[in-house]
């Protein structure tokens, strides 16, 4: 990491504008059900929550760099620390943690044990077969594409299906160097 | 106060180091070579067309960051020159002076560059540019009219810059 | 003081729903998107008017309905009041905010020609702000009528956006 070393999460969140909570998860359940009406098939929300999620975190990305004041991510470990302990808490103000690592660092969990995406929600029947917040799994693979890792994100635990926790794998897949990006044509 | 965008800008911007009219232009690319700005105050002399001149700049400073890192001393491990780079892989540079002018740089994680042109004898400008990164994040991600990848077209970007760089340079 | 989280979350879903229905959806059907984005916004307004309401009396009359909207309701969404009503007595209202949070980082340079557009002159891409712009506020107003409806007060809302960042609101109260 920089030098100055990353700013705490609780810090950037304390000093950020923030809005009532209750705006924010009532407009994503809101966005959901709409999905739902306007798409018909589960699969396909699923699959629309995850590209929204990834537009969100090609934008926020940017955000979390200049407000951490984090200058690198080039190891894989300390990047999904980093998003866990700095990136939830400035942005939904809660802490997630990094376990099940594999031998080789590629692949770990984030685990979320509070999401404020769900608060009041339940699941009717009729949404066997959703992840509610597949946004999220879009955020983090949308941000860590953008410094340079393509990942992919799935669900291991959800609270709304039984589990007693969030869990996120996050599996890196590669890292994609800068090239110099013109042709040589000139 | 902001001119009217949303929240504080953080951090506050550092204390100038010499005020004037000392600064020549900025250039803003991101990871894939696209100049998303290009912002002139002052440069007398032009003899490309900005396609060109963008370009130019950009593999300039693509080249300087391989060689300086190619040629630390204090790395051992460290790729053939030419091959590409993690943005803030190795060591990285963040400014240059010739006897006309100062070039500073910064480079983010997210391969955005942050190029500024300034008189030669222009302090340390690595906290202004962060603080730039900062303007960029409030009035240009957080536009809503913004598509990531576009070049800027943002009244209060272009404002606020101006009267930053004027108070620093 | 009831949970918070950071504004970006707010702007950047707000963000990313206009762009998803009015851009990948309904591409070509703005007022498709614009009807859907319309009725996320009322679920939304539905469900806060009723938590925000839940311990207080029933409103007396339209007037005391709207005064609530423009000031405790405001309140809760952007911590700031609605700055002006005006109203006709005959069921028009019009709630203006001289800075509305949504679009206070909206923002186009109408004076530049962009060096890499030379298919999209100023003039396209101003008209083009000014129509997402219009898509972005589909949601406040559906959050109005939402509100309203709960309170009992069918409705129409549009929005005025003639002095950026000032927004009005028209509310036609449907009799």
């Amino acid at each position: 990491m920089a030098p100055a070393g990353p700013r705490s999460g609780d810090a950037i969140f304390a000093s950020a504008e923030r809005v009532n909570a209750e705006l924010f998860t009532l407009t994503y359940g809101a966005i959901v059900r709409q999905l739902l009406t306007d798409l018909e098939e589960v699969e396909e929300v699923n699959k629309q929550l995850d590209q929204m999620g990834y537009n969100i975190g090609i934008r926020l990305v940017d955000e979390f760099l200049a407000k951490s004041n984090v200058s690198r991510c080039i190891d894989f470990k300390e990047t999904a620390e980093v998003i866990a302990k700095v990136g939830f808490k400035m942005f939904l103000g809660v802490t997630a943690s990094v376990t099940n690592w594999d031998a080789d660092g590629t692949c770990c969990s984030i685990v979320l044990e509070d999401n404020p995406l769900v608060d009041f929600v339940e699941l009717p029947d009729t949404c066997q077969g959703l992840y509610y917040c597949n946004v999220l799994s879009g955020v983090i693979r949308g941000a860590l594409e953008m410094v340079s890792m393509k990942t992919e994100v799935t669900w291991a635990r959800d609270m709304l299906r039984g589990d007693d926790a969030f869990e996120l794998q996050v599996k890196l897949l590669k890292q994609v160097p800068e090239e110099y990006p013109y042709k040589d044509d000139e | 106060m902001q001119f009217f965008g949303g929240s504080e800008i953080s951090p506050s911007p550092p204390a100038p180091t010499v005020s004037g009219n000392n600064a020549n232009m900025m250039y803003v690319f991101n990871r894939n070579g696209i100049c998303l700005l290009y912002r002139e105050w002052n440069r007398p002399l032009r003899t490309l067309n900005p396609q060109q001149d963008h370009k130019l700049m950009f593999g300039l400073l693509f080249s300087l960051k391989s060689l300086t890192a190619k040629m630390d001393p204090t790395i051992a491990e460290k790729g053939n020159l030419g091959v590409p780079q993690l943005p803030g892989q190795g060591c990285s540079f963040h400014s240059f002076h010739t006897n006309t002018y100062k070039l500073s740089f910064m480079e983010t994680p997210s391969g955005i560059k942050l190029i500024l042109v300034t008189h030669p004898r222009t302090g340390d400008l690595r906290e202004s540019l962060k603080y730039i990164y900062n303007l960029y994040v409030e009035y240009v991600v957080k536009n809503p009219l913004y598509s990531p990848g576009t070049p800027i077209r943002s009244e209060i970007f272009n404002t606020s810059l101006d009267q930053y760089v004027r108070s620093i340079a | 003081m009831g949970r918070e989280v950071s504004e970006s979350c707010v702007d950047s879903l707000l963000t990313e729903l206009v762009s998803t229905y009015s851009t990948r959806f309904y591409a070509n059907k703005p007022d498709l998107a614009a009807h859907s984005i319309e009725a996320i916004g009322y679920q939304v307004g539905l469900q806060l008017s009723e938590r925000y309401t839940m311990d207080r009396p029933r409103f007396s009359d339209h007037l005391e309905a709207i005064k609530f909207i423009c000031k405790d309701f405001w309140s809760e969404l952007f911590k700031k009041q609605i700055d002006n009503l005006k109203t006709n007595h005959r069921g028009t209202f019009v709630l203006q905010d001289s800075r509305f949070r949504w679009l206070s980082r909206v923002s186009i340079d109408p004076s530049e020609n962009g060096d890499v557009s030379e298919d999209n002159p100023a003039g396209v891409a101003e008209n083009k702000a000014s129509l997402v712009t219009k898509m972005h506020l589909n949601f406040p107003c559906g959050i109005i009528r939402g509100a309203l409806s709960n309170l009992g007060i069918p409705c129409a809302v549009s929005a005025d956006i003639s002095n950026l960042p000032a927004c009005s609101f028209v509310v036609r109260i449907k009799v």
